[in-house]
């Protein structure tokens, strides 16, 4: 059977329940970290380029740089590097060379989350890498057999069943009413209604399924690995996915924002040099890398990114499942309406953080006598039509 | 109360039926659309219900074995290098400019992944005040017309830039080094930097002329100032200081000049919400216009009595101020009155006239100077220079081009072998020349006939400067890279020049040299240039000329036109205008503000002739043995006149607009060196037995005897606010319920409309159109009353006949909390939202129409057919460039389901979530619907009604405001404020009666002091 097949099994014949489709899931507040004080999340924008203790990538290895520098010196590089490369320090310029004069972008981090940054290098304890640094060469295959293997899972097709419930069916119709070779009816009877209860589940789960596309997971044009760039080498979801935050699209990067760091990266450890060409062939031939949209949602639906990670405050986890363990993207909820709603009765707003929601005094009354515990989505209109549809 | 009527059918039947009559035997014209379907197969797949129900069977039973079929694979293509200020998903927002030789108008261009899709108004000119026309808002389909030339063409082969260049250069060399004659045909050319450019080619090829053609002329009117101020120039005028405003066939709400200005001065101060005076405007005219329908007095005037009535009045007023009086025959319009009122308004009054006639603009420059209005209300130090086009120099060329004197003409941008009266001697003139080019935007009537054909840049790809009024500067950019193979006027120029410099910098050199030095506030050029773009207008404080001196010239009446018949009348509609934009769906499916006819013309004719001819709607008649074209009798249309729409009749301008109407500009005439547009006569013979359908929308929606558009006159107002509006208060008291009136949190948004301040232009139907991808569907559809638009502006007559009053007001989803809508619906998809919207879920609907049955508005529009991407509805949305213009925030609608009026839901989500990622509220006015953005009139108020200190809270606190059919309890979010008329006790019948019909034998004055 064809991979992109729109309807797909977990389970053999679950109840009827709709209900069951619909998975509920937690929400785990974060920060946006224009102004965040969590060393994780600044070091986030680093993390695109440097290890702690992992050897070198783009720039090199921080283990120990609290070390080799002081802390006024890491500052102004930190700051600026570029200034402290043309100031002619000896160390700078050294390094610039040596990584193949890709200068540091200058980040516009505060004096306080630059220390806060840099007490998280110096305390920095790595895990010691075991597979991946011990022996590369068979971490590679493993993880390449992994990428090309096909995702068998629970992925099952109902025809043949729906088939053979229907001879059933007919042929316990049929010995009822002509042949009669079973004397008690009631066999029959029995035969014809779990044929018919089988046929009927199969159809009723068949049409909820029509348009929805769980457990998607098509090809793309680059065997590109999130499980790598997101899941190894920790790159922020939103480096890549900058619009995430402003607009309605997470925005699929453009293949000069690939550049940035495959500029230096010309090899992957587990496809060699063939996947990364192919970054090099489409902006050598100014033809733009034809991704395969994963998450579709119909026309008629207006989803917003910038409502739910920057207003909202979710985790793209919440969505689109551990992409960090994927290497190829797959659709891990079946994005029905059923499951939208479902978080979004569950689901509470920001409504004391944020000063939009002061024009709801009867909630902010019922809140302060008390009589109410929280505020949802549904709560503020966010399972109306309008919301989504127009 | 009063009897309002919608067309000339009913008011007969009013008539007839001593007023007790059902109105609705009037409309028994309703087509049958059960029997000229174009067929259901035929238009959306082979299928009919039955066979769906059949396959439905089946196909349920099938679903689960129907696993092959896949999903179609979704590309998402990201870009190579992402330009720095596209966020997709984003919409980016560019100022520009607006003008084509007639309209001006400062915009912003929306912009989602680097198409423009909609056009809102620049809210920081001084000019237009953010407000916009239908025409401008419509414009933005242009762009991604496919009409639109796509390649260069020679001698109707497609061939190359280079080609065309070397061939042109050498030509013109030829033409130059020989002696000849070449001619520069353009429209009003404002561009100073382009006006500069012009001279330069004329330097670099001598014996190069320029001459200036505008398709619709004020060219009497730019010789009348030269006679009276030294100055051809068109001065600026000030509706807003005036008290008194009297037009004479001068439409300056709907296409005169610069409508959109006039119109934001005229409702700024007619709107009375901050004010409780009005000034008072009384129009005569030849023909309904949107402006006389607005007037407070209108009165219908045949075009030969025009200037006998306006040398009249000068009279009146010369005696009173002592000045040199003109014989004359008597005014065939008691004029008493108004003499008075303008006297007591010196200064403070204003007399415009539309008409290309200098003897007329003479008078009216005389009778302002006399009233002291110059300085005031009219300012000459600073001149409009939108229209420049002399009518002479045209035929002065047309001449020497047919005797051979003119070897090269250059077209650019103008299409005088349609527009031209004399257009077939244009066409003879052009086939002796050795070289013709047209730098145009379609292979229209001009460039067909043209050696070269040039194809133009629309003007959302193009740089340009304009200076609108002395002294005023503003800038355009293009918003899109071009659509086609294309190139704008001044880079051909410029090449043809050998010079390579691009247009771009041209302009950066001429403001640079020219106009950056003028000012103080920047360092920086660029910071100017940006600045001037971004606001829209510059103002060169240090360029206002001083108001020049008026020096009086002989007056008398015009001659009275020879011959038998009717006087016509040649108008401009609101949405073709001159014609230039005929292929263009939106502007023609816009019903008419007048006559609510979409799609054709049509002869207005006066309702007392057609009652003694027996002449009905749709009965065809020829006009002088020529033009075929179908009646529509016109309330108010003056008696012994007809009047009929330019712009129509179009054979080259691409497949919406080919062969729709006729085209009448050959009507015109050419008499004292200006092109006449009205008072000629000409003969209208019936054809028996024909008829031709027209798509009406005018009695589509039947509103019964209830007071649905409430007026009152200032005075009464002025005693009680409430006047006209009394019943509100006890409807509200009336309306007692056991219900719980519904109750919001949050927001409750509401809409306002000012009917004072609504002049009926359509602009907002445009505007909801682009926005809200509403469909196109035809002349045939809108004849079966499946018109899309979700805001029509309704407009009932009321009075006599021969010159009724109009009053207008538009409609849209009125949102009620109470709707009769939403609890007839079997599957809840139109269910009322917390925020107070009547939400519409298309993937719900499922199409029984109840809701449309149960809606006492009549708002709500069903999907009778698959109006996108469907070869039977051939418009925009049926081909790839046309549909770049959707709007990707709305949903296109398919076939089966009900739509309506969102209050641009799509907007309110945005604007909330702007507000929610900023960590605060929603700012009053900060939230704009589509249709109140750009409203010239600034008719429209949105907003959270549970804001105490919103806009609308104060309007729903007005005792001016009602609700549409508030008795029925259905509770509107829309609120509507009464019409208020400045118009005295006494009626019109006394002030501005008509004395007598035919004028004297005397034509020509005599002065005598």
């Amino acid at each position: 059977m064809h991979r992109y097949l729109r309807r797909i099994y977990h389970k053999i014949l679950p109840s009827f329940l709709l209900t069951t489709l619909f998975i509920g899931n937690g929400i785990i507040a974060g920060n946006a970290y224009s102004q965040t004080t969590d060393p994780k999340q600044l070091f986030q924008v680093c993390a695109a380029c440097h290890h702690i203790g992992k050897g070198k990538l783009i720039g090199p290895d921080l283990y120990g740089v609290t070390e080799r520098h002081d802390r006024d010196w890491l500052m102004r590089f930190i700051r600026n590097s570029q200034e402290v490369i043309e100031s002619g320090d000896e160390y700078a310029v050294k390094l610039f060379e040596e990584y193949n004069k890709i200068p540091m972008p200058p980040v516009d981090y505060t004096d306080e989350q630059i220390n806060i940054l840099i007490d998280y290098i110096a305390n920095f304890v790595p895990y010691k890498p075991e597979a991946v640094a011990a022996a590369p060469a068979v971490a590679e295959t493993e993880a390449a057999d992994d990428f090309f293997a096909e995702t068998k899972s629970t992925r099952r097709n109902y025809g043949t069943t729906f088939i053979i419930s229907l001879i059933l069916l007919l042929a316990a119709a049929f010995d009822m009413l002509v042949t009669r070779l079973i004397k008690a009816r009631f066999v029959n009877f029995i035969v014809m209604l779990i044929s018919a209860f089988i046929m009927i589940e199969i159809t009723v789960v068949e049409a909820q399924n029509l348009g929805r596309q769980k457990d998607y997971e098509p090809d793309q044009p680059i065997l590109f690995s999130h499980k790598i760039h997101a899941g190894e080498n920790k790159i922020d979801c939103k480096y890549c996915h900058t619009s995430v935050t402003e607009s309605k699209h997470a925005g699929i990067p453009p293949v000069s924002l690939c550049m940035n760091c495959h500029n230096v990266v010309r090899e992957g450890r587990h496809t060699g040099r063939t996947e990364i060409d192919k970054i090099y062939q489409a902006m050598e031939s100014g033809r733009p890398i034809q991704w395969v949209r994963v998450h579709n949602l119909p026309d008629h639906s207006f989803f917003n990114h910038a409502q739910h990670v920057t207003v909202g405050k979710m985790e793209c986890e919440s969505c689109h499942g551990d992409v960090n363990s994927m290497h190829r993207i797959r659709q891990v909820h079946d994005l029905s309406m059923g499951w939208c709603i479902e978080c979004h009765r569950n689901t509470e707003v920001q409504f004391l953080d944020n000063n939009y929601y002061e024009k709801f005094r009867k909630f902010h009354e019922e809140l302060k006598a008390g009589t109410r515990t929280r505020v949802t989505v549904d709560d503020v209109g966010g399972t109306e039509c309008s919301k989504c549809h127009y | 109360m009063k009897q309002y009527w919608r067309s000339i059918e009913e008011y007969e039947s009013i008539q007839e039926q001593g007023n007790k009559g059902n109105q609705d035997d009037s409309l028994k014209e309703t087509p049958d659309h059960h029997h000229d379907e174009p067929g259901d197969s035929d238009l959306a797949g082979s299928h009919s219900r039955r066979d769906f129900l059949k396959m439905l069977g089946f196909g349920i039973g099938y679903a689960g074995l129907l696993s092959g079929c896949e999903m179609p694979v979704r590309k998402a293509i990201p870009y190579l290098n992402q330009p720095e200020e596209i966020v997709p998903g984003v919409a980016n927002y560019y100022a520009t400019t607006f003008y084509d030789g007639h309209d001006y108008c400062s915009i912003l261009v929306k912009n989602r992944e680097g198409r423009p899709i909609k056009i809102e108004g620049n809210v920081l000119s001084p000019v237009t005040k953010g407000g916009t026309h239908a025409r401008v808002q419509a414009s933005i389909l242009n762009l991604y017309d496919m009409a639109r030339l796509k390649e260069p063409m020679k001698n109707s082969q497609e061939t190359t830039w280079e080609a065309i260049d070397g061939e042109v250069i050498a030509k013109l060399q030829e033409i130059s080094t020989e002696g000849g004659r070449a001619v520069i045909l353009t429209p009003t050319v404002i561009s100073p930097s382009a006006r500069h450019l012009l001279k330069e080619f004329m330097l670099k090829y001598p014996g190069t002329e320029w001459i200036t053609y505008d398709a619709i002329s004020s060219s009497a009117m730019l010789q009348a100032n030269e006679m009276n101020f030294k100055q051809k120039a068109i001065p600026d005028y000030r509706f807003d200081q005036a008290d008194l405003i009297v037009g004479f066939n001068a439409d300056f709400l709907g296409n005169w000049l610069s409508p959109v200005e006039y119109t934001k001065q005229y409702t700024k101060k007619r709107s009375l919400m901050d004010s409780k005076t009005m000034p008072r405007h009384i129009q005569f005219e030849s023909y309904m216009s949107l402006t006389g329908s607005n007037a407070d007095y209108r009165v219908p005037i045949k075009p030969s009595e025009e200037s006998i009535i306006l040398l009249n009045l000068y009279n009146l007023i010369a005696s009173a101020k002592g000045a040199d009086t003109y014989t004359v025959s008597e005014s065939p319009i008691e004029i008493g009155k108004l003499a008075e009122e303008l006297l007591a308004s010196e200064g403070k009054s204003l007399v415009v006239c539309g008409t290309n006639d200098l003897h007329s603009q003479l008078i009216v420059n005389a009778i302002n100077h006399l009233l002291g209005n110059y300085g005031t209300t009219i300012d000459l130090a600073r001149p409009l220079l939108t229209q420049q086009g002399s009518d002479d120099e045209m035929a002065a060329l047309v001449d020497d081009m047919v005797q051979g004197k003119v070897s090269g003409l250059i077209l650019c941008q103008v299409n005088p072998v349609y527009d031209y009266p004399a257009a077939q001697r244009f066409a003879d003139g052009m086939k002796q020349m050795k070289l013709t080019v047209s730098i145009t935007e379609r292979l229209d009537e001009t460039a067909r006939l043209a050696h070269y054909v040039c194809p133009d840049s629309n003007y959302l790809e193009s740089w340009n400067d304009f200076e609108v009024k002395k002294g005023c500067y503003s800038m355009g950019q293009p918003v899109i890279n071009k659509v086609f193979n294309t190139r704008q006027a001044q880079d051909s120029l410029l090449r043809w020049m050998e010079d390579q410099a691009t247009y771009n910098d041209y302009i950066e050199n001429y403001w640079e040299k020219n106009i950056y030095p003028g000012q103080s506030k920047f360092d920086g050029f660029r910071g100017f240039r940006n600045e001037v773009l971004h606001d829209g207008i510059y103002v060169d404080t240090s360029s206002a000329g001083a108001q020049p001196s008026f020096s009086s010239v002989e007056l008398q009446a015009g001659i009275e036109p020879e011959g038998e018949g009717f006087e016509l009348v040649l108008y401009e509609k609101i949405s073709i205008g001159d014609g230039k934009y005929a292929n263009n769906p939106w502007l023609q499916e816009l019903p008419d503000p007048v006559t609510m006819a979409t799609w054709d013309n049509y002869v207005c004719i006066p309702p007392g002739y057609a009652k003694e001819n027996r002449l009905k709607l749709e009965d065809v008649v020829l006009i002088n043995g020529d033009v075929e074209l179908p009646v529509l009798v016109q309330p108010g249309q003056p008696e012994g006149t007809i009047a009929i729409a330019v712009g129509y009749g179009r054979s080259n301008a691409g497949k919406v607009a080919n062969g729709l109407g006729k085209n009448v500009y050959p009507l015109a005439v050419i008499a004292d060196g200006h092109r006449k547009f009205s008072g000629r006569k000409v003969t209208m013979e019936r054809v028996s037995g024909k008829r031709y359908p027209l798509a009406l929308t005018q009695s589509h929606h039947t509103m019964e005897q209830r007071a649905l558009a409430r007026e009152a006159t200032l005075m009464e107002y002025l005693e009680a606010p409430d006047a006209g509006n009394e019943m509100h208060m006890g409807i509200v008291e009336e309306n007692l319920t056991l219900y719980e009136i519904p109750q919001y949190e949050g927001s409750h948004w509401g809409l306002a409309i000012n009917l004072n301040a609504c002049i009926g232009c359509g602009n907002c139907v445009i505007s909801c159109q682009a926005e809200n991808n509403v469909a196109v569907i035809g002349k045939e559809q809108v004849r079966n009353r499946r018109i899309m638009h979700w805001i029509r502006i309704d407009r009932y007559y009321s009075d006599e006949a021969d010159n009724p009053e109009v009053i207008r007001m538009p409609v849209m989803c009125q949102h009620c909390d109470n709707a009769p809508c939403e609890n007839v619906c079997p599957v809840a998809a139109t269910p009322h939202s917390s925020e107070g919207l009547n939400q519409m879920a298309y993937n719900r609907c499922i199409g029984t129409r109840y809701c449309v049955n149960n809606c006492p508005y009549k708002v709500r529009r069903f999907n009778w057919f698959e109006y996108a991407g469907n070869e039977k509805f051939d418009y925009n949305l049926n081909n790839d460039y046309g549909k770049l213009v959707l709007n990707p925030d709305v949903t296109v609608r398919s076939r089966g389901v009900v739509e309506k009026c969102s209050f641009c839901v799509q907007r309110i989500q945005a604007a909330k979530l702007n507000a929610k990622m900023e960590n605060r509220g929603i700012i009053d006015g900060e939230l704009k619907t589509a249709c109140q953005q750009s409203c010239p009139g600034d008719a429209i108020v949105f907003g959270d009604m549970n804001d105490p200190n919103s806009e609308i809270k104060k309007i729903l606190d007005n005792p001016r405001t009602y609700q549409l059919l508030e008795q029925l309890h259905t509770l509107p979010s829309v609120n509507y404020m009464t019409k208020i008329w400045n118009k005295d006790k006494e009626d019109k019948k006394v002030n501005y009666r008509r004395t007598r019909y035919v004028p004297h034998s005397v034509k020509h004055g005599k002065k005598h002091s």
